[in-house]
């Protein structure tokens, strides 16, 4: 299910996924980290960078992506699948598309 | 089928589902034919009903179903397992996150050279293994796509070196001699000197103290030897200046009588 869901990723600078693996709610989040790695996706944004920060103090898995606008998304995957994380990443980053689109349609009418 | 004549209780009944029998079809035929009321009634009367159970089965508790056969293959997987984590000193946990082919190989073949191999085991059949062996603490680790690096030696440098080139392959976790290490762990773990440096600079700290006791000892001795030797001296030269006219007379006098 989550191997189908495509997220575009131009409008994103960089993602850091952080996460303790010794612990026993990183499940999801290491499957973002999987789906997020993959070919397609990857392929969308060749300059996006994805960082795996593996630590071993207890904390909470989290996803900190920083978009090329400046806006910034954070989120605890303690409690959300992966599904969740996938789609809100996808909507936000189709709605700055749309944006970008609308912008570049207004210049250059 | 045969003509409705005979008793004269059936002339002029009217039955009240009228089902025409046409006789023109022979009794055997390709379609669907309908059945004489008589034989309607006598099959809806004669059908059979299933006995019903005096407990419904729903209230009882369901029979455990035939156990499923090991799978002979697993079988071999998990002697595999049990086999890669009795022999290898070191074992890597890594996550896998789709890589290209070739890079893949390229990984191998550097990890190749330093002796250490990438092994892939389904969590499934991994995790029975260690949950029955002293490997509990690594259970939460095999959780998604994982790899294992295994190896006899311990070149933890070299290792991190070639996963560093390897964006996509995450260390998470090692067991390393029998002991669990983080991610910390390892990198702590290869900045260490190798083993024979660190048994000589053992060897040497541990020597230190008992060559300074030796001479911390004869410290005292040496000290008052050389006191008395110095005041020897000072004696034999103040006597000396005193002896030397009183030097020569008993030097004479066994030579005078």
């Amino acid at each position: 299910m989550a191997g189908r869901i495509n997220v575009v990723l131009r409008p994103v600078k960089s993602i850091v996924v952080r996460f303790c693996p010794f612990e026993s709610n990183v499940e999801s989040t290491r499957k973002f980290l999987e789906c997020i790695s993959r070919k397609k996706i990857q392929a969308t944004n060749r300059n996006c960078e994805v960082t795996a920060d593996v630590r071993h103090d207890g904390s909470e898995p989290l996803v900190d992506v920083m978009f090329a606008d400046g806006d910034r998304l954070i989120m605890k995957g303690a409690n959300l699948t992966t599904v969740e994380m996938l789609t809100a990443l996808g909507s936000r980053c189709n709605t700055k598309e749309l944006k970008a689109e609308q912008k570049s349609k207004k210049k250059n009418p | 089928m045969a003509a409705l004549g005979g008793g004269a209780a059936w002339r002029g009944a009217w039955l009240p589902a009228l089902r025409l029998a046409r006789r023109s079809s022979k009794a055997v035929t390709r379609h669907w034919k309908a059945m004489h009321l008589q034989r309607h009634k006598l099959m809806a009367l004669t059908e059979y009903l299933a006995p019903r159970p005096a407990v419904p089965e729903r209230c009882l508790r369901p029979a455990a179903g035939p156990q499923e056969e090991e799978n002979g293959y697993a079988r071999l997987l998990r002697r595999q397992v049990e086999e890669v984590f009795r022999d290898s000193r070191m074992i890597v946990v890594c996550q896998y996150n789709s890589m290209p082919g070739d890079d893949m190989v390229l990984m191998r073949h550097y990890l190749r050279k330093h002796n250490i191999e990438v092994k892939f085991f389904l969590n499934e059949i991994v995790r029975p293994v260690l949950s029955q062996s002293r490997y509990k603490n690594l259970l939460p680790l095999f959780v998604g796509r994982n790899i294992l690096l295994v190896s006899p030696e311990t070149k933890a440098k070299e290792m991190l070196r070639v996963l560093k080139g390897v964006p996509q392959v995450n260390l998470l976790g090692a067991c390393i001699d029998d002991t669990i290490l983080s991610r910390q762990g390892v990198e702590n773990f290869a900045k260490l000197p190798p083993l024979e440096a660190s048994q000589g600079q053992t060897v040497g700290a541990l020597a230190l103290l008992p060559s300074q006791t030796c001479s911390l000892l004869q410290h005292g001795a040496a000290h008052l030897t050389a006191l008395l030797d110095r005041h020897i001296r000072q004696l034999r030269d103040g006597a000396g200046e005193g002896a030397t006219p009183a030097g020569p007379e008993p030097a004479q006098s066994p030579g005078a009588p």
